[in-house]
């Protein structure tokens, strides 16, 4: 796994989070941003970001969710 | 649609737009006309001709040249049929033996100080002049040519395309009209009085040096041979003509492209062309000469690496050895790793057989558009408040607003035909609200001037769109019933909430923006109160890392104030190229299948299976940066790029180059050898537009007709390449015409339903949706209620870009087109419109210029995070103390060799509009330009191997 990859990963959700953490509450906020990689990001990018929900790649708490609950949506498909 | 050459027809004087109708009788005929009609244009309309010299439809009548002269009942004299209105019952004789008389003596004068050389002449057969002579049956001329006279007036030939021969000048003034009516330019005007009036191009010695933009529409007004297309001089009168839609940019003007055998050798603007209404601008009308440039490749090419030499084959053998080579590479990195790009610049049949291909052939989602790096912002913000993903109105609405706000956008640059339809609505007295950090034409142009100009900071435009919303709920300007009728209650009271609050004050917001609060207060009370609201917007809104924000933010005024659902009002992306909107709608993007509908839907999957007859993946594909960041990581090791130079058009280039030069097999289908096509194994020959049929659709959302007019010079149109490929790929692509294409569409797109050929040959062209519901298509979008059901306030914080100026980094960059070229330049570098814009410059403001010692002219260094370039100084207060600008035309400029791999936060769409730089002056290019000038001569030495 290139620690390159994750990153830019990260700096992705990172942004779609910030730019998100308006719309509501957090639970609202974290469920849209997961939405969001799951309707606009590939399989992979999905997949490998999905790979670090437990891990501290650098995830601010909001997107830290968003992967938790992607991963989980992934698992139930 | 071929027919045989024949002047368009001209009814003389403009139609009126009155319901009432009047009847009168014309030589003894019951004419039934709208009241306001001139009694030439109703004459005109019933088939007769009212002889005319001054007189034209596409300008106001002028009554100056007195041979339209009739006689009418109950009137003295002989009244100018141009300007007499007509009135019920009036009695109208066009034709007695003494208005005869009148006609011929008028004739004799204006022909006693004409050339007589008709059978040499470039207009002969095709001169107003010339056939009014005949209608009016002059046979002598009794006053002879020894008096004054203007034969040999000096002939001015400086512009490219035409020529300005005085010496045939009638001075009707036509061509000074259509210069300020037509096109708004006013560079031309009437010197002198009575025989020393003649045609002038102000204080400028030549038009060439003047303010013309070589639009042409005085060409195209001029009765005689005066101003004359160079191309008619060289080639003669064409012998048929072609109506087909422009190449160049979202406007999509409808052209007659009149043709000598297969060689164009006139574009003319149709009349008929309902984006374009007859007028046209430089690039649409005169640079179509790249079509047939010594440059084109018209052979298949292939090689096994970018070091060796190209080699010629036979279309099979191209489509085979790429397809060999895409399998291996399937099956050595698994069924993701290749994909590809089409190219807005392409036909919907060639776009939507290339995403067919990706999802048939490829079996994956891996298609993108190049959309990506333009308004993929304004597909997801449109689709999220309002619920489609494209502009809401046509182009003539703009006729009935009466408040404009123009945002990011350089109509009279950019989208010229529309810069025109925009100025002539402004002197009209509408209100003009420009929101760009520069200073653009609109802010202060002969006859208009902007009522306020908000240059904004690069970066902040969500301030000032927020500040804006703020102004007009805080001061209670909303439209109420408006939103309660339409818009989501319970999401407009959240964002209510959040748009009230002090933060998001003109006054707040001043700090980041740099916008006066005042300023900003009087625009939005303005925006809110004034009429009619519509707002324009370009790149300069998209092309940002909160692109998307700005977007749905723009949508949100638009529906706080009720300005959606009518004419004179609305949202309105300006699309840049010709089939951006076309390109989005055929389901390019990764994640969309055509009409916007997710991959992830069963339903829809279901759908199109049925049709193709394969099992399709039901998750997104690779965005464009995706797919480079995924070459360099060696995930990612084919692309078919159709139309599309993403070497010089996209951003951050050496990050590009890297991702190019990674994978293992590149095709490039273009006409052209361009950038991207330097790093690529196998060359694809390209159609221009002239080689083709098929369809675009403009910014309006307007599928026009493009039409052959000649067979493509590689033997293949460009969706018969992608055909050819698909089939080697295993596919079964059978199409024997891209009618074929369309009905396909029109079967599996619900707005699409109602499309066909035969129709748009019938209607001229169709604004979608066009189904059982709208069989003729939708002009206006969201008229009773939004496609999403209910409007969607969208919250819209302001995020700063994470790209800010420091003190290594002072100034921001930001980038855009000019009047002369077109996007990378490929076309319209190989043309005459390089006389106007041979290289890029960069923009930057006399105090940021004297502070680094820099004088206009200078070679000066952008150095950026990511990379430097080298270009000339242009030193102009168009541009605000901190900002510097430059156009990206030239591959050698290297503008992107120093913008970012920042972009949007929703759609990934890059933040051309603000790299943070510094700008020193220097005396060599920079490196990477050297480096490029070494690549580009070794490819072209490669590609001469191939060709000789």
């Amino acid at each position: 796994m290139s620690a390159n990859k994750v990153d830019r990963l990260v700096k992705m959700i990172n942004q779609i989070s910030l730019n998100m953490r308006s719309n509501g509450s957090e639970d609202l906020v974290v469920s849209q941003v997961s939405e969001h990689l799951e309707k606009f990001w590939s399989p992979a990018m999905k997949d490998l970001i999905s790979e670090q929900e437990d891990n501290n790649v650098g995830l601010t708490p909001i997107s830290q969710k968003a992967v938790i609950q992607l991963a989980a949506m992934r698992r139930a498909k | 649609m071929l027919e045989f050459y024949e002047p368009q027809p001209d009814f003389g004087t403009p139609q009126s737009d009155s319901e009432t109708m009047v009847t009168l009788s014309i030589d003894g005929v019951q004419v039934t006309v709208p009241e306001g009609s001139s009694v030439m244009r109703a004459a005109s309309e019933s088939g007769i001709k009212i002889p005319r010299l001054c007189a034209t439809d596409s300008l106001k009548s002028f009554g100056s040249c007195r041979i339209c002269l009739v006689e009418i009942e109950g009137r003295r004299g002989f009244p100018a049929s141009c300007t007499t209105t007509v009135e019920a019952g009036m009695q109208v004789n066009t034709q007695s033996d003494e208005i005869g008389k009148l006609r011929r003596d008028v004739m004799e004068l204006y022909i006693s100080d004409h050339p007589l050389d008709c059978l040499t002449c470039p207009t002969n057969g095709d001169c107003e002049l010339q056939d009014t002579a005949g209608e009016v049956g002059l046979r002598a001329v009794r006053y002879g040519f020894e008096g004054d006279n203007h034969l040999i007036a000096e002939k001015d030939e400086s512009n490219p395309y035409f020529t300005f021969d005085a010496s045939k000048c009638i001075v009707c003034s036509r061509c000074v009209r259509a210069c300020e009516e037509t096109q708004g330019t006013f560079a031309l005007t009437i010197d002198g009085r009575g025989f020393e009036s003649k045609v002038s191009v102000g204080p400028a010695d030549n038009f060439m040096e003047s303010d013309c933009v070589s639009c042409g529409a005085c060409v195209d007004a001029c009765p005689t041979a005066t101003l004359t297309e160079k191309s008619i001089i060289g080639a003669g009168k064409p012998e048929h003509s072609v109506v087909t839609t422009c190449a160049y940019c979202g406007v999509g003007c409808s052209f007659k492209a009149e043709m000598k055998g297969n060689e164009v050798v006139r574009m003319t603007p149709y009349k008929d062309g309902k984006a374009n209404e007859g007028h046209a601008c430089v690039k649409g009308r005169f640079a179509f000469g790249y079509a047939t440039h010594k440059d084109r490749i018209t052979k298949p090419m292939i090689r096994e690496s970018i070091e060796d030499p190209w080699k010629e084959v036979s279309w099979d053998e191209a489509v085979n050895y790429t397809a060999k080579r895409f399998k291996d590479i399937q099956a050595r990195h698994g069924r993701t790793s290749i994909g590809a790009i089409s190219s807005s610049r392409c036909t919907n049949e060639e776009v939507y057989l290339v995403q067919k291909m990706v999802r048939t052939g490829f079996g994956n989602n891996n298609i993108d558009t190049c959309a990506r790096v333009c308004h993929s912002p304004t597909g997801f913000g449109l689709k999220t408040t309002l619920g489609e993903s494209a502009g809401t109105q046509t182009f003539a609405s703009v006729a009935k607003a009466d408040v404009i706000i123009v945002m990011g956008a350089n109509p009279t640059e950019a989208h010229p035909v529309f810069g025109s339809r925009l100025k002539r609505r402004l002197r009209e007295g509408a209100k003009l609200i420009v929101i760009d950090p520069r200073q653009i034409e609109l802010v202060n142009a002969p006859h208009i001037r902007a009522d306020f100009h908000l240059p904004v900071r690069p970066g902040t435009n969500v301030t000032v769109l927020n500040a804006l919303a703020h102004v007009i709920i805080t001061e209670g300007m909303q439209a109420e019933e408006y939103i309660a009728e339409r818009c989501e209650t319970d999401d407009f009271d959240a964002w209510t909430q959040f748009i009230s609050e002090e933060r998001h004050s003109p006054e707040s917001t001043e700090q980041y923006s740099g916008v006066p609060a005042d300023d900003l207060r009087a625009a939005a009370r303005l925006y809110a109160q004034g009429g009619n609201g519509a707002i324009f917007y370009g790149l300069g809104v998209t092309e940002h890392s909160q692109g998307s924000t700005s977007v749905m933010a723009i949508a949100n005024l638009a529906m706080l104030t009720g300005n959606i659902g009518r004419e004179g009002v609305g949202v309105n992306p300006l699309r840049g190229q010709n089939n951006v909107q076309g390109a989005c709608d055929m389901g390019s993007f990764p994640h969309e299948l055509p009409g916007y509908r997710h991959i992830s839907s069963k339903v829809t999957r279901n759908l199109f299976e049925g049709e193709w007859g394969v099992t399709l993946d039901p998750e997104p594909g690779l965005r464009i940066p995706n797919m480079f960041d995924a070459a360099i990581d060696g995930d990612f090791k084919g692309l078919y790029c159709q139309g599309e130079d993403i070497a010089q058009s996209d951003p951050n280039t050496q990050h590009v180059e890297a991702a190019l030069t990674a994978m293992e097999c590149l095709v490039v289908q273009d006409i052209f050898l361009n950038e991207t096509a330097k790093f690529a194994h196998v060359f694809l020959p390209g159609a221009s537009f002239l080689e083709k049929d098929g369809t675009f659709t403009n910014a309006e959302r307007r599928i026009s007709r493009v039409r052959k007019t000649m067979p493509p010079l590689s033997g293949k149109a460009d969706w018969e390449g992608t055909m050819a490929l698909a089939n080697a790929l295993g596919c079964n692509f059978e199409y024997d015409h891209p009618s074929e294409i369309m009905d396909e569409i029109a079967r599996l797109t619900p707005t699409f339903t109602g499309v066909s050929y035969k129709k748009l040959d019938d209607l001229g062209s169709i604004q979608w949706p066009c189904n059982d519901y709208t069989p003729a298509g939708t002009p206006v979008m969201h008229v009773d209620e939004f496609v999403r059901g209910k409007g969607f306030f969208a919250i819209t914080e302001y995020i700063a870009s994470e790209e800010r100026a420091n003190r290594k980094f002072p100034l921001l960059l930001t980038t855009g087109r000019i009047l002369s070229q077109y996007n990378v330049g490929a076309q319209t570098r190989r043309t005459k419109n390089s006389e106007w814009h041979e290289e890029d410059t960069l923009e930057i403001h006399p105090h940021d210029a004297e502070e680094r010692g820099i004088n206009h002219g200078d070679w000066v260094g952008i150095q950026s995070r990511v990379g430097e370039t080298v270009l000339h100084a242009d030193v102009t207060s168009r541009v605000k103390p901190g900002v510097i600008y430059t156009t990206f035309h030239h591959p050698v400029s290297g503008a992107n060799v120093i913008t970012t791999d920042n972009s949007d936060w929703a759609t990934n769409c890059p933040e051309f509009k603000v790299t943070a730089v510094q700008v020193s002056k220097v005396t060599a290019p920079s490196r990477w330009q050297a480096r490029q000038q070494t690549f580009n001569t070794q490819q072209q030495q490669l590609l001469a191997k191939a060709r000789h």
